[in-house]
């Protein structure tokens, strides 16, 4: 199968990676795990994307402000619009990270990093380390969460339990 | 604004293939081959590709292997354009054909002396044109065979996987969906066709 027409196929998991992690962090569930790395908190924040799983491609709605009070962006999800791009942050410890991912592609858009304190007049490879630390951190601990979402939905849970209780979630947006 | 300066777009890949063991000593080679050429002010080239420091899009010559940072190589893919105004070529155009129809006394113009007029338009124009540059950093973890490249264009994420396998050798797989699940199972020792018996649930079962 070609890339293009797999990507197309198969487009579904990452939007149904985007609506989980939305129900999770909106019912006080969106913090994962990462082993000795402590854990990572993920929570919508601003702008989001949806889209017709089906018909209507070409309609797109456009939520921006505070997601947990959006009623639209809740009314389109349950209106069986599929959730396509979201600002996420995500913070482990004290550090915070700011960015949109894409459901197709797990594309970043507006990737930003907690401060970083090298100068790179001084020391460029410290400003060049300390960046790529927070970047591969970051991308590590989603990665991580990630990984959680596919576990779960190849196990039998997703169908008896996670399921249920997202379409539930899903339902009390109309 | 890079990656290491500022905020960004980037797209992921996984390096298919083993990295070569004697990679220190094949890549400065592959390197400097593919490094950032001005563009000849006097040619008709339109667009130039190729590698820059990351930390300064000026520097082309990467004499010290400063892109070696372990465990990455780090550089900057800088792409330099230059394209003639479509407006101002119509204008020099039109002020040609009207400059060739008094000499020649003629009325009309035919299409194809009108292509040859404004190839020579833009031949001359193009050499007035200051190309406009753009850089995309691009950082290979070489211990995780993970690339992230600084955009999220897929013309451009395209052109620069075709551009990264001239220069090393090495063929980018985009990390979506479907491709990242697939690891997740070869990771867990879990059945890779459990992928793709997924089908999409969320509606579905309404």
């Amino acid at each position: 199968m070609q890339l293009l027409e797999r990507v197309g196929s198969t487009e579904f998991i990452g939007r149904e990676f985007l609506a989980w992690l939305w129900f999770k962090s909106e019912t006080g569930e969106g913090s994962f795990p990462l082993g000795e790395a402590g854990s990572v908190e993920l929570w919508y924040d601003g702008r989001i994307v949806l889209q017709a799983d089906q018909d209507d491609r070409d309609e797109k709605i456009i939520c921006l402000g505070d997601t947990s009070r959006s009623r639209e962006a809740r009314f389109a999800l349950a209106e069986r619009k599929a959730v396509t791009e979201a600002k996420i942050r995500l913070s482990i410890g004290d550090n915070e990270w700011s960015f949109i991912l894409d459901a197709t592609w797990l594309n970043f858009k507006s990737f930003k990093t907690p401060r970083v304190v090298q100068d790179d007049k001084e020391d460029p490879d410290g400003l060049f380390y300390e960046k790529f630390y927070l970047i591969e951190q970051a991308l590590s601990a989603l990665d991580a969460v990630f990984s959680s979402f596919i576990k779960l939905r190849l196990s039998a849970d997703w169908e008896a339990r996670e399921l249920p209780a997202l379409l539930q979630w899903v339902r009390e947006g109309k | 604004m890079g990656l290491i300066f500022g905020s960004g777009s980037f797209a992921r890949y996984r390096v298919e293939g083993p990295l070569p063991e004697d990679y220190l000593e094949q890549f400065p080679e592959r390197i400097s081959r593919f490094t950032f050429r001005n563009i000849d002010e006097a040619s008709e080239q339109e667009r130039s590709a190729g590698w820059v420091n990351i930390m300064d899009m000026f520097d082309n010559r990467l004499s010290a292997m400063e892109y070696l940072k372990e465990p990455c190589i780090a550089l900057s893919w800088r792409v330099d354009v230059r394209k003639v105004p479509s407006k101002a070529l119509k204008r020099y155009c039109r002020e040609a054909e009207e400059k060739i129809k008094e000499s020649e006394g003629l009325e009309f113009l035919s299409k194809k002396r009108r292509l040859e007029i404004k190839e020579s338009v833009q031949e001359k124009l193009l050499k007035r044109v200051i190309p406009s540059s753009q850089t995309y950093d691009m950082i290979w973890n070489l211990h995780a065979a993970t690339v992230i490249f600084g955009s999220v264009s897929n013309n451009l994420c395209d052109e620069f996987a075709e551009f990264f396998m001239q220069c090393f050798g090495l063929h980018l797989k985009p990390i979506f969906p479907y491709y990242a699940a697939f690891e997740v199972v070869l990771k867990e020792g879990m059945d890779p066709a459990l992928v793709d018996s997924l089908r999409p649930s969320l509606w579905e079962v309404e």
